[in-house]
């Protein structure tokens, strides 16, 4: 009995996060589903969407920036 | 902690390199954590329909088919069937400002450059930090191609003199606002060919900067706001030191003050929004979302532009017209076009119209004109003002008056003030107050202002010349609790005006009729001095016959008054009331030296205030006019009536001269022709003008239609027409008193013709007396003197007489008749056909010979 309730909520949530990643392709969000299903998690646990907009935002920035310094000194 | 691991996984997610550098991890998760600590995004809008909106919009800004969109809405109802997720809003919102904030967001800026901040005035340095990507990468993009707008600019910075920051001139603008010249704009004015003041802006030319023209445009139209500003300011201010200052301009005043201060509340609105720019020019925040700039400006100060043009409007109005003319100024324009003009002006003219309605309400309901500066439509006649309507003869005797009794002591009141002091009442009712229709506001209406100023003047009237103000002050009292009169209320406001009107009105009817007894006096001149009452006029020419022959000096009025009342007590005037014998007097005219007591006698009847408004002393005139005409031909006909009973029966039984017998027939015949003419005047001025206008005045009494004015206008009336026809009053100018100088006339032919008979009655008589004596001496009876020789052609001198003054009264009554023919007037030319009845006076060239006249 639980289990089927367990089963059937996995399922729901299953398909939420696919339609959430839906839209976030649709929106080119370029977020895969693990990094989606994480932000999603931590909204519901009250984050506050655009600050963590924002956090994607400014990881992204860093992580290019090590890049190119990485390039950079992969070059010399 | 659940979110630090989170955000660690993030970290690892998004930046690889941070998998194996616990150190970069540490920094970054914590750099994240400060993130989502900051205020960022604090204050979103819980819509779901915005936020969709939004992010159709962005959809469709990357794939214009829509296809994406109408995907999109197909998924975001599919998530809100799941119940997985409480906070499906944050999460969309997420996943938008993610979307919106990635580079391709760069395009969107493109699309709608003209809420961008003009390039030229944002150097390239100050742009925030994403948008450098941007533009850069746009720049690489576009590759060589500039635009013109940052060629010119490139050039500006290259010559040393780039463009005045905008910053700077917003704070110039906001003092032009306020009407202060500001450090690089200032307001000068000087002097056009010596005689026009001439308004500019003048720049300050600053080598180090420079202002572009359309920015100089742009501040001449804001600084438009700040002059005209200026201008309404100065009014506000000159007025508050006038001191004699009307008080629909007080209101005025009222008005703008209160629209000022709204302004500078606008004003400071604005000022908090500058400082807001100058404040954001962090990076965090969007400049273009909260900031202050000039164009931004202008539309905001838009609204503003157009009341302050409204105020300048009325403030320039206002200097050379007051009161009810200013509020015509201000409510010609509710009829423009603009709704936001229209609403302006309501409000205005609704608190300009304050005083003017509470003056109105003063007026229409107490009667009273409460108008220290002159602005009501109603203006009052300042020598008038202290005159309370009351007779200033009843100052003595003041109670008297109240208790109705005319204050008429007795019948021996001085005559000669009917001149002066009486004409009191009309005057007064008709000069106190004026109707001033440049004053009537618009939106009032002629009608409904006449009504108004009716209205007053009638409960001024009931108050102060009917003594009844204790009504007039029960009803302000109800009035008082009832709805007040305001602008915005037209409809109501005519309701209450007709309302007042007819009660007023109806009041003065009542008052009139009722307490002060117009229709009992109006009987009464009817029946006195218009002869109504037929036993009364022939008791008083019997009784007053004998002393009205002799010259007018040798009759005292003590006499005819004393006549007066024998012959009120002996008729059946006797039963009418008190109040209205005490009225009636006899007096004598102005007399000149020859004239008889029928040439001056009057009747009179004194009418005094209030009555005096409606039967004023001029109609009292033509009353005795008309007296003197019907009481002439009253006489006329007592005498001719007399002397037919001496050529009928005193001729029969006392004359027996046979050779006589016919020229007696023509006398009789030429008698009952002058009877004829003058019964028929007699009844055609009784029955058909009397009668019939009496009628027409009784019903519109009854009615109790319309005002005072109404009911002057219909005594008047009344009283022309029956001069009018009664008199023979032809339209002729200079020809008017023709007829009735001619029946005149033809009265004084019947005057003579009567006293050459009684002369040839006694001729007559003393002949017959001759011949008996004569015939006595035969059968030798001596009864007198002997020796009177024949006097036959003694007799027949006389005789001739007789026949003069009836031929000359038969040619006189055919050419009245022929006049009266083309009188202009029907009644009077039917009285002229029955004067002519039979056709007995027909033109003499046709029948010469048939006439009926003495030959």
């Amino acid at each position: 009995m639980s289990t089927t309730k367990e089963a059937r909520r996995l399922d729901s949530a299953q398909q939420t996060l696919d339609i959430l990643y839906d839209i976030s392709q649709l929106l080119n969000t370029q977020l895969d589903k693990d990094t989606l299903a994480t932000c999603i998690g931590m909204i519901e646990s009250g984050v506050n969407p655009e600050a963590l907009a924002a956090v994607i935002q400014e990881l992204r920035r860093e992580s290019s920036s090590l890049n190119q310094t990485n390039n950079r000194q992969a070059r010399q | 902690m659940n979110l630090s691991r989170d955000l660690e996984f993030l970290v690892d997610s998004v930046v690889p390199q941070a998998r194996d550098n616990d150190g970069l991890r540490d920094e970054l998760a914590q750099h994240c954590q400060d993130i989502l600590r900051s205020h960022i995004g604090q204050n979103y809008d819980p819509d779901l329909g915005h936020l969709t909106t939004l992010v159709k919009k962005h959809l469709l800004q990357h794939s214009p088919s829509g296809s994406s969109s109408v995907k999109f809405t197909n998924l975001l109802s599919r998530l809100l069937d799941q119940s997985v997720l409480t906070r499906k809003h944050a999460a969309i919102l997420f996943l938008h400002s993610l979307a919106s904030s990635q580079p391709s967001q760069s395009s969107q800026l493109a699309f709608l450059p003209s809420l961008d901040i003009p390039p030229s005035r944002q150097p390239f340095s100050h742009a925030p930090r994403t948008p450098i990507e941007v533009s850069n990468g746009m720049a690489t993009a576009k590759g060589k191609g500039k635009s013109r707008a940052q060629i010119l600019s490139e050039y500006r910075a290259k010559m040393g003199r780039p463009p005045l920051p905008e910053q700077r001139l917003l704070r110039d603008a906001l003092y032009l606002l306020q009407g202060i010249s500001g450090k690089h704009v200032h307001f000068s004015s000087h002097k056009d060919n010596g005689t026009h003041l001439v308004n500019e802006l003048s720049f300050v030319t600053d080598p180090k900067y420079e202002i572009s023209e359309a920015t100089k445009a742009l501040i001449h139209r804001l600084s438009e706001v700040g002059y005209l500003y200026k201008r309404v300011q100065t009014y506000v201010k000159e007025r508050e030191n006038v001191a004699e200052m009307g008080m629909i301009e007080q209101s005025l005043c009222h008005h703008l003050q209160a629209r000022l201060t709204d302004y500078y509340r606008f004003i400071a609105v604005l000022e908090s929004q500058m400082s807001g720019t100058l404040a954001s020019e962090s990076p965090s925040a969007p400049e273009e979302e909260i900031g202050l700039t000039l164009r931004r400006l202008d539309v905001w100060i838009n609204d503003w532009r157009l009341r302050m043009r409204m105020m300048s409007v009325c403030v320039e109005s206002a200097r050379d017209s007051h009161g009810g003319a200013l509020v015509n100024i201000i409510h010609g324009y509710t009829e423009n076009g603009d709704p936001f003009v229209r609403k302006f002006t309501d409000q205005l003219l609704e608190d300009v119209s304050k005083p003017f309605f509470a003056t109105l309400h003063k007026w229409l309901f107490s009667g009273e004109l409460y108008d220290p500066y002159l602005e009501f439509f109603v203006a009052m006649d300042p020598s008038l003002a202290h005159m309370q309507y009351a007779h200033p003869s009843s100052l003595s005797g003041g109670i008297n008056q109240l208790s109705s009794d005319g204050g008429f002591a007795g019948p021996f009141n001085d005559s000669d003030d009917m001149s002066g002091d009486r004409e009191g009442g009309l005057k007064l009712w008709e000069a106190k107050y004026k109707f001033q229709k440049e004053m009537l506001p618009m939106f009032v209406g002629e009608t409904f202002g006449r009504k108004i100023f009716s209205t007053g003047k009638s409960l001024n009237f009931i108050r102060y010349s009917c003594h009844d103000s204790d009504w007039v002050a029960t009803r302000e009292k109800m009035n008082n609790t009832g709805g007040s009169l305001k602008y915005s209320d037209i409809a109501g406001l005519e309701r209450s005006i007709d309302a007042a009107y007819q009660v007023a009105s109806g009041r003065l009817f009542d008052v009139f009729l009722d307490k002060f007894k117009l229709l009992d006096h109006l009987r009464a001149l009817r029946q006195y001095l218009l002869l109504g009452h037929g036993d009364f006029a022939d008791q008083l020419m019997e009784a007053l016959a004998p002393s009205l022959r002799r010259p007018a000096n040798t009759l005292y009025r003590h006499n005819l008054t004393a006549t007066l009342e024998t012959a009120i007590r002996c008729s059946n005037a006797q039963h009418d009331p008190q109040d209205v014998l005490r009225r009636l007097d006899a007096r004598m005219l102005e007399y000149s030296h020859g004239e008889i007591g029928w040439d001056v006698f009057t009747l009179e009847y004194k009418i005094d205030a209030p009555l005096d408004t409606v039967v004023d002393p001029e109609s009292m005139v033509k009353y005795l006019q008309l007296f003197s005409h019907l009481w002439q031909m009253k006489r006329v006909e007592g005498i001719l009536s007399i002397g037919w009973m001496r050529a009928s029966k005193d001729v029969e039984s006392f004359l027996r001269i046979a050779d006589l017998e016919q020229e007696w027939h023509r006398i009789r015949l030429a008698s009952a022709e002058m009877l004829h003419f003058v019964r028929q005047m007699q009844a055609y001025s009784q029955l058909e003008v009397i009668e019939c206008l009496w009628k027409e005045l009784c019903e519109f009494l009854q009615k109790k239609e319309g005002d005072l004015d109404a009911m002057i206008d219909a005594h008047r009336s009344y009283l022309d027409r029956m001069v009018k026809k009664m008199l023979l009053v032809s339209p002729k100018a200079g020809k008017e008193y023709n007829v009735l100088n001619q029946v005149k006339e033809v009265f004084h032919d019947i005057l003579q013709f009567r006293d050459a008979m009684d002369t040839f009655y006694n001729h007559c008589l003393s002949e017959s007396a001759r011949r008996d004596r004569g015939l006595d001496g035969e059968r030798g009876v001596v009864t007198g003197l002997e020796g009177d020789s024949d006097k036959s052609q003694e007799l027949l001198k006389v005789y001739q007489k007789v026949k003069e003054y009836s031929s000359s009264f038969s040619d006189r009554v055919h050419s009245i008749v022929q006049s009266l023919q083309s009188h202009s007037d029907l009644d009077v030319r039917f009285m002229g056909t029955r004067l002519n009845f039979s056709d007995f006076y027909r033109s003499k060239r046709e029948h010469p010979t048939q006439r009926g006249t003495l030959h």
